[in-house]
């Protein structure tokens, strides 16, 4: 304990914290709506798998309406990873593009901090109000992961029309992988972003306890309690 | 070949003198016109220009092959009628069944190319290491066979999945560097038939096609003409609705099987494989893989036999580590590996506090260090 930033803002206790309005509306909302469309993306994507369920007796249109329930739900969670993109743009400071990606030499010495901190080096959480730059460089892969996704499902869409829309945004796949293959990588992403998950789900709960910056209800409310001389 | 007055004279002589009916050829234009997608009315169309082409010379290559391809033509749907479109084309060469050979064949090859405007049909890959060593006829190799024969030529036709993508040859490792008809031709309208065999009937509506309107039939982006690999056999299955209601075999010879439900789990590749088998069929309209009860292994996709093994599985598997994995494996490994590591980095953490509060207990007073462990037991509490 005996880093400047702790001199700065470790001696602050809870009480003077103050309370900032960090995850805007949209960015809630698009952040409840992608986790359940991922949930049952998950959900069906692992029957289209492996359906191993009730394989015997009537099933009335079982793979049809989870093939349908699949797309239905992957429109929705292709307009919301568009929109979340479009308001890294014009939502407010915490949820803007240069939060996700460190370019500025600020948020770079914070991703050390970040780094220092996860790796048990230093145990004072990084003195952020948004993201810290490690998670901000995390859910851009993970938007990164969400569009190959993206890119893959419309080009095994596309397979029961050729020449169709879906064909033309995403046929190019192909050149680079065999169907199988395509498919197979669509198939793994699930357990990534199942493991990515877990992941993260652990890094609210960490950093929610570290901090008592109250990151879990946030996401739910929208405020933050931070130590004040937090970014 | 041998027959060489049968050949003469108009078609409908020949036709006459095979002793077919004028009728019986019609009905068959009107089968082509079907396989090639057409609207009926092409069927006389593909009639009248039969009727009066002139006969175009071919030539039938085989390089690294099984002569798979060859059987399958061989054995057209009704055969004596498509002998007649195969008398269409001069087969001016082709190992497998010209009367010729030797100096003699070569010699009868050479003239036809000299002349120009010709069909080549290749089958089998060709070897590209070392030189081409794997594969020499007459004392030249595959490649510059085929160099030659595609010059001046109005068309190759790639039969099979050798010729087509490199096929069985080509598979991982490639040890003689096969590769495909149309990555070595250039200048010449290339079009590919895979299939392991082509099916027959693929490959003689191609040649009516080409009769008919002096041109080769719309590809899609590999190459394949689309009246024949326009639609996936998955779409065109005739287990689709017990897919559709989640209905599959789960093992050779249960009782789904034996109903006939859908081979999915049983590592079918229909999903994944374009070709028209499930309406065009085999041997002579029979039947074909998926009737009979045993996956598709798409035989006709680029890449095959690599992308499409194994065989009974639905995915392929990802070497490495020594072993072949499974997707599902891989991905569960990867879930509760997370779990694990960020599980211990919460141990970590909760270490790491206890002994900051503990140093800085010792740093002030030894005595207060039982309060400082009480107060960080009761903020762990809190939360
Ligand atoms: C499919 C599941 C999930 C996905 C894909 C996901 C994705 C994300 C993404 C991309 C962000 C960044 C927010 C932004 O600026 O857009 C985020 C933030 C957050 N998520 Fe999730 N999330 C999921 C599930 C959950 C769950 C189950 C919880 C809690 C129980 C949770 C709690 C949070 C919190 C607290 C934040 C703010 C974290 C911070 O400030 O770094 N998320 N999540
Ligand atoms: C996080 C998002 C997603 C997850 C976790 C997911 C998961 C899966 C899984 C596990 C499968 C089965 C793959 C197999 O084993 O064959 C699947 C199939 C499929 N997914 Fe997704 N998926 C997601 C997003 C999408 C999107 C955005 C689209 C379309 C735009 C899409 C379209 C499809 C289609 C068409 C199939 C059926 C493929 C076939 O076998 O023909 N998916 N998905
Ligand atoms: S048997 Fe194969 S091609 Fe037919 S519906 Fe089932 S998976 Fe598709
Ligand atoms: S069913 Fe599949 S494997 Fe069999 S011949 Fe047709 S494309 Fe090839």
């Amino acid at each position: 304990m005996t880093t400047d930033t702790d001199q700065a803002v470790g001696p602050a206790e809870p009480e003077e914290y103050v309370t900032v309005k960090v995850w805007d509306l949209p960015v809630r909302g698009i952040h409840w709506i992608i986790f359940g469309c991922v949930f049952v993306l998950s959900v069906t994507g692992f029957y289209i798998g492996n359906p191993a369920w009730a394989t015997r007796g009537d099933t009335g249109f079982l793979m049809g309406n989870v093939l349908a329930i699949h797309r239905a739900t992957a429109w929705i969670f292709i307009v919301m990873v568009i929109a979340r993109i479009a308001w890294a743009f014009r939502g407010n400071e915490w949820s803007r593009w240069h939060h996700f990606i460190p370019v500025h030499k600020k948020r770079r010495g914070l991703a050390r901090h970040t780094v220092e901190y996860y790796l048990f080096v230093r145990h004072d959480p990084p003195p952020v109000i948004g993201h810290n730059p490690i998670a901000g460089l995390t859910y851009t892969v993970l938007y990164l992961v969400f569009i190959a996704q993206i890119f893959t499902g419309l080009a095994l869409m596309s397979l029961e029309e050729p020449g169709s829309w879906q064909d033309s945004v995403a046929g190019w796949v192909f050149n680079f992988w065999s169907i199988p293959g395509v498919r197979f990588f669509h198939h793994i992403v699930m357990w990534l972003v199942i493991g990515f998950v877990i992941h993260h789900v652990y890094s609210a709960v960490l950093m929610d306890h570290e901090e008592k910056s109250g990151v879990m209800s946030s996401i739910f409310g929208s405020h933050k309690r931070v130590p004040p001389g937090h970014k | 070949m041998g027959a060489t007055d049968l050949a003469e004279g108009t078609l409908l002589d020949r036709l006459d003198r095979y002793g077919i009916s004028r009728r019986r050829f019609l009905t068959y234009c009107s089968g082509l016109a079907a396989t090639l997608a057409l609207p009926p009315r092409y069927a006389k169309v593909i009639a009248q220009a039969l009727e009066t082409q002139q006969k175009p010379a071919l030539i039938w290559l085989e390089f690294q092959d099984c002569a798979g391809n060859t059987e399958s033509f061989l054995r057209a749907r009704n055969p004596a009628v498509a002998d007649i479109v195969l008398d269409l084309v001069s087969v001016d060469y082709h190992e497998t069944i010209m009367a010729a050979a030797g100096h003699q064949a070569e010699a009868s090859k050479e003239a036809t190319i000299a002349a120009g405007g010709h069909l080549v049909v290749v089958e089998g890959s060709i070897p590209t290491k070392d030189g081409g060593v794997y594969c020499t006829i007459a004392g030249k190799t595959a490649r510059q066979h085929l160099e030659e024969a595609a010059e001046g030529a109005a068309a190759v036709i790639a039969v099979g999945s050798c010729s087509s993508y490199g096929g069985i040859p080509a598979a991982s490792p490639n040890p003689t560097g096969a590769r495909s008809a149309e990555s070595l031709v250039s200048g010449v309208p290339v079009i590919n038939l895979p299939g392991c065999p082509a099916n027959a009937d693929n490959i003689t509506a191609t040649l009516a096609h080409f009769l008919t309107f002096g041109a080769l039939p719309a590809t899609d982006g590999e190459g394949r003409p689309l009246f024949a690999y326009g639609k996936r056999i998955h779409d065109n299955c005739e287990r689709r609705a017990h897919f559709d209601a989640g209905q599959f075999v789960e093992e050779w010879g249960d009782d789904a099987h034996r109903k006939g439900w859908c081979l999915y789990r049983m590592g079918c590749k229909g999903p994944s494989t374009f070709h028209n088998c499930g309406s065009q069929r085999w041997n002579e309209g029979t039947n074909w893989p998926i009737g009979i009860g045993h996956g598709c292994v798409g035989c006709s996709e680029p890449g095959f036999w690599d992308t499409m093994t194994p065989f009974y599985d639905r995915l392929p598997r990802a070497a490495g580590f020594g072993v072949q994995t499974t997707a599902d494996r891989i991905g569960v490994g990867v879930a509760v590996g997370t779990a694990a590591l960020f599980g211990a980095h919460g141990v970590g953490k909760y270490v790491q506090r206890r002994r900051a509060a503990a140093g800085e207990a010792k740093a002030t007073v030894a005595a207060a260090e039982a309060d400082a462990g009480q107060e960080l037991d009761s903020e762990l509490e809190e939360n």
